[in-house]
């Protein structure tokens, strides 16, 4: 276990490395659209005295590998430089920005397993059912909206349709929702952020739901005379879970990363909002830090999915570590 | 009165291609303490037999359309849902043929064993744990107390066999059923459980019913012998019966495929010719006869019933009892018509 | 008394034709034969068909996967035939030649829009860019995923840790991000949509193949092949391109699916098809000022969206089930 883990964790670092290479490959002057010096000091005419002091304080007047080697150390150590349009450090950018994601993060996570798991139980246990026929149509019609659309229509409906009931501007977070916002304005963006994933979770526990059932253990759990919901509840879904923890732990790590649609149909001040409108008005310095940080969340939070993969399955756990 | 009695049993499974008569009118007991063993190919019947008893046929597909199962006075055929969980596990018990996958992977075995415990002795969990420990003892497993808390892949083919025996034997059942129990274990190991088996049943009495393909498996330690083909009786008797005076040519063609020292000396295996036949489009007559090398007329036009041969020894062929229709005598024929 | 001495109670079976135990050898590994405990396999009375003709059978019988197929169709059929018919009866897609705002009515089934457009008519022509870009996308993906995964199963070696590793990066980075950062150095239009969808696109269908590569490369087959001195394009043709064409099919056809949601989603953001070459996402973005005053706005492009992406997902499914293709993900 211990030497799998050493082995992911370097595993990580060219990963790691490649991501720092192509985002710096976009500061490269003439690369990208924008001339740096003027998105940092914008449109105005520039001596060349001061011309010459921004290149130095930004560093871009050193040789592109100096200036990478600079950057990652820079960034190890929490350090991403100034945002070119805020003039703010970018750290402290990601750091007002962060939490929100992940409230919303959470808040979705939580719709997927409570809302997905129980409609794959129920489809699952009451195969081709009724329900299992809702469920498994409406998840294929789930998977398939487009998630700005969802978070248009649920903005109009319980917005503006119910406007009476749900005091309107309650639940359309674009009108003075705070920082951090409050909880009501919560809902909605999190079901609109969980609803593709909590149908795949759906489906998911479905169909190993559906194949833990058909196991010769599912048969000897029965002739030993249990009932039918310790079958179902106990031998049968502890098998389903475990791909489906596994699924939920690695979009959490997705969604940790921000949201850039959800968050711009609600108007949510995350991450994704953010690094957004970063490549929009071309601050790099921001896209670049707020990119490596969303990448780090991610690489952390898979290693920790695959732990408690190993936690889970026992199979896993005492046996083949190199898997 | 036999501790179990089951009369007339049909089974059948409704398929897309036609209705599958899996039991077709199978008779048999099962006396206190003795070994039943219900021999026959795959496809023969012999596990869905086994699985109706203890009700575990899905249904759907399956379905038992007939007969009775009676347990020490009980139909097991009229118990209403929670009457049959309490008989499971704890009046008849069943280990299976694979014991690789029919251990749940996620579970201790220890807990594993101690659940029908709980369920029908409503021990504690402390006390169940403590119970599984001394099964896995009993059924020969070294370090039980370590060994309860493992998982079963941790254990070996043979090992998860055992601790299979001591899941079924925790709630000392009157039947155990045993569907194929060594056929995916080595040789050697093979021979380990069924010596393990033998001990146990001396020891606690338990009735056992054997479902096999291999005659060989249980020349040892069956009391009766029950021959399946395509859903039905073919040969039913003691055990001494069955091995010494088959009266069922197919009999003839299972003890034939056996490796044999005691009997014949010429060493020569003979496999029975041809394929089980489809449990939907069942042979007319006799199932057996296309693979019969004694097959007449008769046996196309005409269905044998299961009669008395010798006092309570039956076979289902038109010749059995007739003479010099016996094991290495008949004279098979080669035209198929006389 | 025992039952032994109790008649078996076989019912008689009346004298047919022989059957011929032989005829019923047939093995049933196909999906849908029902297993009986302990039965052994039920012998099928029908007669085996190739791969794609049972697949094309199982699929014919799957209806919402046949619904979504003549979604499809008929989408293209509209679509491609829209000059002939759309501005002539509804408008032109582009010109402002009506009221603004004007609820959807016979002649404006959608409605117009703020600038007097009708709605009807640019859902119609929207199909053009959503389907065109999902079908490009994917065709750079494919040959893409294709060539490297090929590169990387069948040389191995430093090859392949640098294609896998490259791959590694594009999962760890965030989809959209990377899509609105490719199309921030490509700068915006359909080509560069199509183009940056592409290119995000490989690194599933490289995994794919390269795994189906591995495990047919050491099959005795390709062995024989090499050793009668078969190139390895030809082995590649060959050997290994049937074995991971059916899970290829799958994974392309949900893809396009997926494909055109993400058009519309960097449409709507402002960085994909430009006004006023009209698109579904595009529509959408004009869309959300108005949802008080216009709903129809938001809710036709919406819907095409919906049904269109639904049909190459039912269509995927169905392909997938009538295949028997297991999909990891």
């Amino acid at each position: 276990m211990v030497k799998y883990l050493v082995r992911r964790v370097l595993q990580m670092v060219p990963v790691f490395l490649g991501v720092t290479l192509i985002l710096f490959v976009l500061r490269i002057p003439g690369f990208l659209p924008g001339d740096p010096i003027k998105l940092i000091v914008g449109e105005r005419p520039l001596s060349a005295e001061l011309r010459a002091q921004v290149e130095k304080e930004n560093r871009l007047n050193e040789p592109i590998h100096e200036q990478y080697v600079w950057y990652v150390t820079q960034a190890l150590q929490g350090d991403f430089g100034n945002s070119y349009q805020k003039n703010r450090p970018v750290a402290e950018i990601l750091g007002d920005k962060f939490p929100n994601t992940f409230r919303l993060a959470f808040a979705a996570i939580l719709v997927e397993i409570v809302v997905g798991i129980l409609a794959g139980i129920i489809s699952a246990v009451k195969q081709y059912s009724f329900w299992d026929v809702l469920v498994t149509l409406s998840t294929s019609v789930l998977v398939s909206v487009p998630v700005f659309w969802l978070g248009l229509l649920l903005q109009m409906f319980f917005g503006i349709k119910l406007k009476q009931w749900t005091g309107g501007a309650m639940f359309l977070p674009i009108t003075g929702m705070g920082d951090p916002p409050d909880l009501v304005h919560l809902i909605l963006p999190a079901i609109t952020l969980a609803s593709v994933s909590t149908a795949y979770v759906a489906r998911i526990m479905r169909s190993q739901m559906l194949e833990a059932m058909g196991q010769d253990y599912i048969r000897t759990a029965v002739a030993k005379g249990l009932t039918e919901r310790a079958v179902v509840f106990r031998h049968a879904m502890k098998n389903a879970l475990i791909p489906v923890v596994t699924y939920i732990g690695i979009d959490l790590g997705a969604l940790m990363g921000g949201a850039i649609l959800t968050e711009s149909v609600f108007s949510w001040p995350g991450v994704g909002r953010e690094l957004y409108l970063a490549v929009l008005q071309r601050d790099w310095p921001v896209v670049m830090g707020g990119v490596l940080v969303v990448v780090l969340i991610v690489m952390v939070v898979n290693l920790l999915v695959d732990i408690s993969y190993a936690v889970l399955d026992p199979r896993i756990r005492y046996g083949g570590a190199a898997e | 009165m036999a501790l179990l009695e089951v009369t007339n049993l049909k089974t059948h499974f409704t398929t897309r291609d036609g209705v599958v008569r899996a039991v077709d009118g199978v008779s048999f007991s099962v006396e206190e303490g003795h070994t039943l063993a219900i021999v026959g190919e795959s496809g023969s019947g012999k596990s869905v037999t086994a699985l109706s008893l203890m009700r575990l046929i899905p249904d759907p597909p399956g379905k038992i359309i007939e007969g009775s199962i009676i347990l020490r006075g009980d139909d097991v055929r009229k118990m209403d849902d929670s009457t049959v969980r309490a008989m499971r596990g704890d009046r008849i018990a069943m280990i299976f043929q694979d014991p690789m996958t029919s251990l749940n992977p996620v579970f201790r075995v220890g807990f594993q064993i101690g659940e029908a415990l709980r369920i029908h002795k409503g021990m504690t969990r402390k006390e169940a744990a403590a119970r599984a420990v001394e099964m896995l003892e009993l059924v020969g497993i070294p370090n039980p107390a370590d060994r309860a808390r493992d998982y079963p892949h941790q254990f070996s083919g043979g090992m998860r066999q055992r601790a299979m025996i001591a899941m079924a034997l925790a709630c000392d059942p009157d039947i155990l059923i045993a569907d194929e129990p060594t056929t995916a274990l080595d040789v050697t190991i093979q021979a380990q459980i069924l010596e393990l088996m033998i001990e146990l049943q001396q020891r606690k009495g338990t009735a056992i019913i054997m479902i096999t393909h291999d005659l060989g498996v249980v020349a040892d330690m069956a009391d009766d012998v029950m021959v399946m083909y395509a859903g039905k009786q073919v040969e039913y008797g003691s055990a001494h019966d069955v091995f010494y005076q088959p009266r069922h040519p197919y009999t003839w063609g299972l003890l034939d495929s056996l490796p044999r020292h005691d009997i014949d000396e010429k060493g020569t295996l003979l496999p029975i010719e041809g394929q089980p036949p489809s449990l939907i489009d069942v042979p007319s007559g006799c199932a057996f006869h296309p693979r019969c090398p004694y097959a007449q007329d008769r046996c196309v036009k005409e269905s044998p019933e299961l009669r008395d041969i010798t006092s309570g020894h039956m076979a289902a062929c038109h010749f059995a009892g007739e003479d010099g229709f016996v094991r290495g005598e008949a004279v098979p024929v080669t035209g198929g018509v006389e | 008394m025992s039952a032994r001495n109790r008649k078996a109670g076989a019912p008689f079976t009346p004298a047919g034709e022989p059957v011929d135990a032989g005829g019923h050898l047939l093995k049933d590994d196909r999906p849908g034969a029902v297993s009986i405990p302990g039965a052994g396999d039920i012998p099928p009375g029908r007669k085996t068909r190739t791969l794609w003709g049972d697949a094309w059978t199982r699929l014919r019988k799957n209806k919402l996967a046949i619904a979504g197929l003549v979604w499809v169709i008929l989408i293209i059929t509209v679509t491609l035939s829209a000059d002939l018919w759309v501005p002539q009866t509804f408008g032109d897609p582009t010109s402002t030649e009506f009221d603004g705002l004007l609820s959807p009515s016979a002649t404006h089934p959608f409605g117009t829009d703020r600038i007097g457009r009708d709605v009807f008519a640019r859902v119609i022509y929207g199909a053009r860019v959503s389907l065109a870009v999902g079908v490009l996308a994917v065709g750079i993906s494919v040959i893409l995923g294709l060539t490297l995964g090929a590169l990387s199963g069948y040389y191995g070696g430093v090859l392949d840790s640098l294609v896998m590793r490259t791959a590694d990066i594009f999962f760890a980075f965030p989809y959209m991000l990377f899509a609105i950062a490719l199309l921030a150095i490509l700068g915006p239009g359909y080509q560069n949509v199509f183009i940056a969808i592409g290119i995000l696109g490989w690194p599933s269908i490289a995994r794919v193949f390269r795994s189906s590569i591995l495990s047919v490369k050491e099959t005795e087959y390709v062995d024989a092949a090499r050793a009668m001195g078969a190139s390895d394009l030809r082995i590649m043709l060959r050997h290994v391109l049937p074995n991971a064409i059916a899970p290829l099919i799958v994974y392309s056809t949900m893809s396009i699916g997926g494909a055109i949601i993400t058009e519309a989603a960097l449409s709507y953001l402002g960085m994909g098809v430009q006004a006023p070459t009209p698109s579904w996402g595009g529509m959408l973005s004009e869309a959300k000022a108005l949802m008080g005053v216009a709903p129809w706005l938001t809710i036709w492009p919406g819907f095409a969206i919906l049904t269109t992406v639904l049909s190459f997902v039912l269509m995927g499914d169905g392909m997938r089930d009538a295949l028997d293709v297991k999909m990891k993900d």
